[in-house]
């Protein structure tokens, strides 16, 4: 099946974050394989019918955070996970993970419910990757 | 007289052409599209919508028959009077009389369209769909490749024609007959000889890359469809790429052997322009013409009749905002990076004149067809 984004100007987020968020979710599900190319920013912004700057910021993004290589030549690709983890992008990970974490549980989330969901959102991304080195 | 009936031939397949095309462009149009505006799914097939499309049909059937009188009346009238090439005349007033009624009846309905619009289809201009799917399509290839044919043929043509000039006789053919025979001959000169190698150099070259800029245009989705409708605008605009292409190489052969026998007859070295031409232009009108009914009769404007059955989901992106379009036929958009995209009203796709690049290649093409079309007036005139 083919795989799609979409963009809702009327939603508050700017149009990048849209584009980040699901070419992110796309890769963390196992959805896009590493290796895959993605579309040209040119051919993306096209097809979205907005400013080329929009898909390169949200792009550039990506690239920061390791999900995708952008190479000259290669264009875009979506990145292997690291072998490693990084000690200071561990450490800023983990302080995101806990604002996150504060946020719910501010908003009035329950504990275990927390636990629960964090344990199905892990088992979800550990079991695709599973599949995937496998094959 | 057997010119004249070879010229109000080919006005009669224009009318026929042309006519026929604009009755059936409101039943292969993108569903939810009326006339150059988005009215959304529903009222498109509203009892009002009906009322608008049968004024079209009706309006299209008078204007073929009006065509018609008009320029075989021009024609004979311009006999009559002794009047040189009346026949032309007549068939060249025809085809106004085509276009200008054609434009007449679209602004007539456009402005009936505008009142169907809902408010609450701009809504469905904020969503936009796009594949996520990389690499080169065969399409992209073939137009790459017509594209370099053009310019390297076009470009010998031009330098076969530079070599020969210092030899050639101090009058050139400056008009040729339906019949290929010179009925006109000019001065000697850079102009006279070069006008019809440098329509190639302009003419082919620009259709490759019109094929290649529309192997890339821009597509628009419907939300919900599973893939059916990127499925059916991309084998639409492959389909449309490759009738491109293969215009673009069959009217290089065409201008690459009339330059070349222009050049042959000012020498003597033939005294016709050879059965060639006419295979060219058989095979040019065999193509277009097959090309463009398959098409329509399997795709429809931008794959309309392969999603028809899918879905039924609201249009989304470029097609279905109507602030980005200007009387449903131009589209101008400074923030989309899209060179090409799907016409509203018609067949295939046109420029986003929002796009400098898209500007500058329509402005240069212009102003060359224009300098080469006044280059060759001349030299008729004299």
């Amino acid at each position: 099946m083919m795989l799609t984004i979409t963009i809702d100007r009327g939603l508050e987020s700017p149009v990048y974050e849209q584009v980040a968020d699901q070419v992110r979710q796309l890769v963390a599900s196992g959805a896009l394989d590493p290796g895959t190319a993605l579309p040209s920013v040119r051919r993306l912004a096209g097809d979205l019918g907005v400013n080329l700057n929009t898909v390169a910021r949200a792009y550039r993004v990506l690239e920061g955070e390791g999900f995708l290589v952008i190479r000259d030549r290669a264009g875009v690709t979506v990145a292997a996970p690291a072998r490693e983890v990084n000690p200071s992008s561990r450490a800023e990970l983990l302080d995101q993970m806990r604002v996150t974490l504060a946020r719910l549980r501010q908003a009035g989330m329950a504990t275990d419910e927390l636990i629960q969901i964090m344990h199905g959102e892990v088992l979800a991304l550990g079991g695709q990757r599973k599949e995937n080195s496998h094959g | 007289m057997g010119e004249a009936i070879v010229v109000y031939l080919f006005l009669a397949i224009r009318v026929l052409v042309v006519g026929g095309f604009l009755l059936i462009l409101p039943r292969i149009t993108r569903k939810g599209l009326l006339f150059g505006f988005y009215v959304g799914e529903e009222r498109a097939e509203a009892e009002e919508a009906r009322r608008v499309l049968n004024d079209w049909y009706r309006g299209c059937k008078t204007l073929m028959v009006v065509t018609m009188v008009v320029g075989v009346a021009v024609g004979a009238t311009g006999a009559a009077f002794g009047m040189a090439h009346s026949a032309v005349v007549g068939n060249f007033t025809g085809t106004a009389v085509l276009l200008l009624g054609a434009l007449v009846l679209y602004v007539r309905v456009y402005s009936r369209a505008r009142l169907l619009v809902p408010t609450g289809v701009a809504r469905q201009a904020e969503t936009a769909i796009a594949p996520l799917e990389a690499g080169r399509t065969n399409a992209e290839r073939f137009a790459m490749v017509a594209l370099a044919v053009c310019l390297l043929t076009a470009l010998a043509t031009g330098a076969y024609a530079m070599v020969r000039y210092e030899a050639m006789p101090d009058r050139v053919p400056s008009y040729l007959s339906a019949f290929g025979a010179a009925d006109g001959f000019e001065d000697k000169s850079i102009l006279a000889v070069m006008s019809l190698p440098s329509l190639n150099l302009v003419l082919s070259p620009f259709y490759a890359l019109l094929a290649l800029l529309t192997a890339t245009a821009k597509r628009s989705m419907r939300a919900g469809s599973g893939g059916r409708s990127i499925e059916a605008q991309d084998a639409f605009r492959a389909a449309v790429a490759n009738l491109v292409s293969g215009m673009a190489l069959l009217i290089c052969a065409l201008l690459t052997l009339l330059s070349v026998q222009t050049i042959r007859f000012g020498f003597s070295e033939t005294n016709s322009l050879g059965a060639g031409i006419w295979w060219i232009v058989g095979v040019l009108l065999v193509f277009v013409s097959g090309s463009l009914i398959m098409i329509l009769k399997r795709y429809g404007q931008g794959g309309a009749l392969i999603e028809q059955g899918s879905t039924d989901a609201p249009l989304t992106g470029g097609l279905a905002d109507d602030t980005h379009w200007r009387g449903g036929l131009f589209y101008i958009d400074r923030d989309d990076p899209s060179i090409m995209v799907e016409k509203r009203f018609g067949i295939g796709y046109t420029f986003n004149y929002g796009n400098p690049t898209a500007v500058l290649i329509t402005s240069a093409v212009s102003v060359l067809l224009v300098s080469v079309a006044v280059i060759g007036f001349i030299g008729i005139v004299h």
